[in-house]
């Protein structure tokens, strides 16, 4: 499905990091994998360091810590926030939504729209979707999207697929109308018969968390998984990947009468090294135009990887220049979305870090 | 405020024959959240106030909920 | 938020209830309720009966056996879904997204967008804001909507505050342009420093379920709950629906420039009769324009009671023409939204048993 928007753009990018780091080469003695193979995995994945939550830290801790620090920077005022939205997979309650907690938390004002959207590594992508959907209506003037997830909760650590994967994290992005005519152009795509490839069997209420959804069960492959962790079908990812991203941003490149050439950077989401040099090699985009270093630092934190990469490796060039960026975003669901657009000349663009 | 009247209303609510001002709320039998909520229908349909939730819980007798009900019609007679 | 959508219109409506019907009469002993206190509570709250699902039976189960009489009827084919929003607190999955699930379950093309939303008894509400705001996409034929909540399964059965007041249900609403303006007013409100007023505290991520959290216990005499189950703090509750949804039934009429006897209907969340009367009475609605008894036959079914609420009383009448009605959903959030629009003919608009 494709689409167009106009007027539209991104003035600010907030991360929201937790301070504590965890590093491969000590949580690797937990694998029933010889180290050696391990490290092998470390070298292909780009596994390294990761930034995980403590026990206890939620989506909205993180998100009101990001949003306290937009105020008092003087980056965003809260009696201008219109609509506000919250992207996860691991809210703080089946009810409330997790959007309407951060709202009491932060006293806004009543007339705010709260959403709270459950999507995984496609929802920065399609997150920005839905602000822009929202930034049509009058009433919305400026719209912040929340990305945040805790999946780290839901790893099992003896699990080597998962574990030394997965991040933390929080991003804020303000939303607002471009005096610029500037087109944002867009895609979307959607394949639930292949859901189960990224799935957390248990916990919610189709089958729920017992005190046997809790044991580990040898899955075949050396690794240990409860119901209630999360299972990535990897090979299954891999070809998904592969399969349909390439076409899906030829597809926007087209709609949009550009080239490759034109873009100066494929914004990805990222996740795990390897995935993202085959992606590079299949669409023959050079490494130096598809930025492949947030696993390594921070882990795959779901769908604030984009968000994280652009914050990490152009976070002062966006303030002051103007680039022409295709983002793409993929996985559970499975979903995947990419957009086109100009990013730049942004208010803020940094990671702040959570303790 | 008539305070006979507004007692003969609780004895309602509890389904009971009297409630006198002096009577503890917690000691009937009937006085459980749906009498709490038919308290405060009572106070907003009949009496034309607001009691709040954390204000329902902190009435004992009642006396308490009859004052609690005056004081607060008198706060928006004096509103302008 | 208050807006104004133009050009859309909602072209069908099936609402799924659970076959099994259980009657309050058979169930008080299970409440520790002697037969006076039972027949009083039967009385003030107007119980009778609700349907609840079988254990194995989801949300997204009686939602997409809505979708899939709406595809049998011939008033959709699956090439015209554009997307699938899918509202409701009671999901299959943390992940993946409920609404890829159904997607896949209906063998759907790949240019849909799925949606999950997570909201209770505004989500018809909110679910149709979406619905409205997602065709402004020119490539999408035809938004389904499926609201559906098994809040049953988030109770204790012996809870007599909430079990006997709780249904569960699903739907499944056809939203699409229409040439004509057809103006949809919308007023929509959110405070969450009241959420405690209905919330699950344990459950998700902020307490995870451990076997502590499922333990459960006497919050007062017939009340057992656990930490995994909805907490309702009914006077809070009381408080919010009387002075906040007022005025903004008010705003709604006075943006949309009605009156109370312009308005056909007002199709209102049913939380239970006994506050709903108290609001009308409130609000001066007149109770023959003010439906109210959707929780005395099969529950407050969270987000499908207005879908329920629109096709239990007015199936007929809106398969034959058009009524000017005014929708107000109110509850967990907190979140009030209210909606005024001319409302019909409906192509279908059914309860059907699951």
């Amino acid at each position: 499905m494709n689409f167009t928007f106009r007027r539209k753009r991104i003035s600010g990018i907030l991360v929201v990091m937790p301070a504590n780091e965890r590093c491969f080469d000590e949580e690797m003695k937990n694998f029933n994998f010889p180290p050696a193979r391990s490290l092998k995995l470390k070298e292909v994945m780009g596994f390294d360091k990761r930034r995980i939550v403590t026990p206890g830290v939620c989506v909205s801790d993180l998100s009101v810590f990001g949003l306290q620090k937009l105020f008092e920077r003087g980056w965003l005022r809260r009696e201008d926030i219109d609509a506000l939205l919250l992207v996860t997979q691991t809210p703080d309650h089946f009810m409330p939504a997790t959007s309407c907690l951060v709202h009491g938390r932060l006293g806004l004002k009543h007339d705010v729209l709260c959403l709270d959207i459950n999507q995984g590594c496609a929802g920065f992508v399609i997150g920005l979707m839905q602000a822009f959907m929202l930034l049509e209506q009058e009433a919305v003037k400026k719209a912040v999207l929340i990305n945040a997830d805790v999946l780290s909760r839901k790893a099992s650590p003896k699990d080597r697929n998962i574990y030394p994967l997965i991040g933390d994290a929080a991003s804020i992005t303000v939303l607002e109308r471009d005096t610029q005519d500037s087109v944002i152009y867009g895609n979307v795509k959607a394949d639930g018969s292949r859901a189960e490839a990224l799935i957390i069997p248990a916990g919610a209420l189709r089958l729920p968390s017992t005190p046997e959804t809790a044991v580990l069960e040898d899955v075949g492959d050396r690794n240990l998984r409860a119901k209630d962790h999360v299972f990535m079908d990897g090979s299954a990812i891999f070809n998904f990947v592969q399969t349909e991203i390439p076409p899906l941003i030829e597809s926007l490149l087209k709609q949009a009468g550009v080239s490759v050439d034109s873009v100066d950077y494929f914004l990805c989401h990222q996740p795990n090294r390897f995935m993202l040099e085959k992606l590079a090699d299949k669409m023959k985009v050079p490494y130096a135009k598809m930025p492949n270093n947030v696993v390594e630092h921070f882990g795959n934190n779901g769908s604030v990887t984009i968000p994280t990469l652009i914050a990490f490796n152009l976070g002062e060039r966006l303030l002051k220049e103007s680039l022409h960026v295709c983002l793409a975003g993929f996985g559970g669901g499975l979903a995947w979305s990419s957009l086109l657009l100009k990013l730049g000349n942004m208010e803020f663009n940094s990671i702040v870090e959570y303790k | 405020m008539d305070k006979v009247e507004f007692c003969q209303k609780l004895a309602e609510i509890l389904d009971i024959e009297e409630v006198k001002l002096e009577d503890v709320l917690n000691e009937f039998e009937q006085w459980d959240s749906l009498a709490v909520l038919s308290a405060l229908a009572m106070a907003d349909a009949k009496y034309g106030v607001t009691i709040r939730a954390d204000e329902i819980r902190s009435v004992v007798t009642a006396g308490d909920l009859a004052n609690l009900v005056e004081e607060k019609q008198k706060q928006l007679a004096l509103k302008p | 938020m208050k807006t104004i959508f133009k050009n859309r219109k909602i072209s069908s409506i099936v609402t799924v209830v659970p076959k099994e019907e259980f009657r309050f009469d058979d169930e008080y002993p299970a409440f520790k309720l002697t037969e006076g206190k039972a027949k009083r509570f039967k009385k003030m709250m107007s119980l009778d009966r609700h349907r609840i699902a079988p254990p194995d039976v989801c949300s997204s189960d009686l939602c997409l056996f809505g979708l899939q009489q709406l595809l049998d009827e011939g008033v959709l084919k699956k090439e015209e879904i554009g997307a699938l929003v899918f509202v409701s607190q009671t999901p299959d999955y943390f992940m993946p997204p409920t609404s890829n699930v159904i997607h896949g379950r209906l063998g759907l093309g790949q240019d849909v967008i799925c949606f999950d939303i997570n909201q209770g008894c505004t989500g018809f509400l909110l679910g149709l804001v979406q619905s409205f705001l997602l065709l402004e996409i020119s490539a999408l034929p035809k938004v389904v909507l499926l609201c559906g909540d098994t809040c049953s399964k988030q109770m204790d059965r012996c809870n007599r505050v909430s079990y006997p007041l709780t249904g569960d249900a699903g739907s499944a609403t056809v939203v699409e342009r229409c040439e004509i303006e057809n103006p949809i007013y919308a007023a929509m409100k959110n405070d969450g420093s009241r959420h405690k007023a209905i919330y699950v505290p344990a459950g998700a991520y902020r307490t995870p379920a451990t076997p502590e959290t499922l333990e459960v216990r006497e919050a007062e005499e017939g009340v057992p709950q656990s930490l995994q189950h909805i907490h309702m703090d009914g006077p809070a509750i009381f408080n919010f629906t009387m002075e906040d949804v007022p005025p903004q039934v008010e705003e709604i009429l006075s943006f949309s420039g009605d009156t109370r006897d312009s308005i056909d209907c007002f199709l209102f969340h049913q939380p239970n009769p006994f506050i709903l009367t108290q609001m009308a009475g409130k609000m001066r609605i007149p109770q023959a324009k003010l439906p109210n008894n959707i929780v005395s036959i099969f529950g407050n079914c969270s987000c499908a009671t207005i879908p329920l609420n629109i096709a239990f009383n007015f199936a007929e009448q809106l398969q034959q023409g058009s009524r000017r009605v005014c929708f107000s959903g109110f509850g967990v959030g907190l979140t009030w939204i209210t909606m005024v629009l001319d409302l019909g003919p409906l192509a279908v608009c059914s309860v059907v048993d699951y």
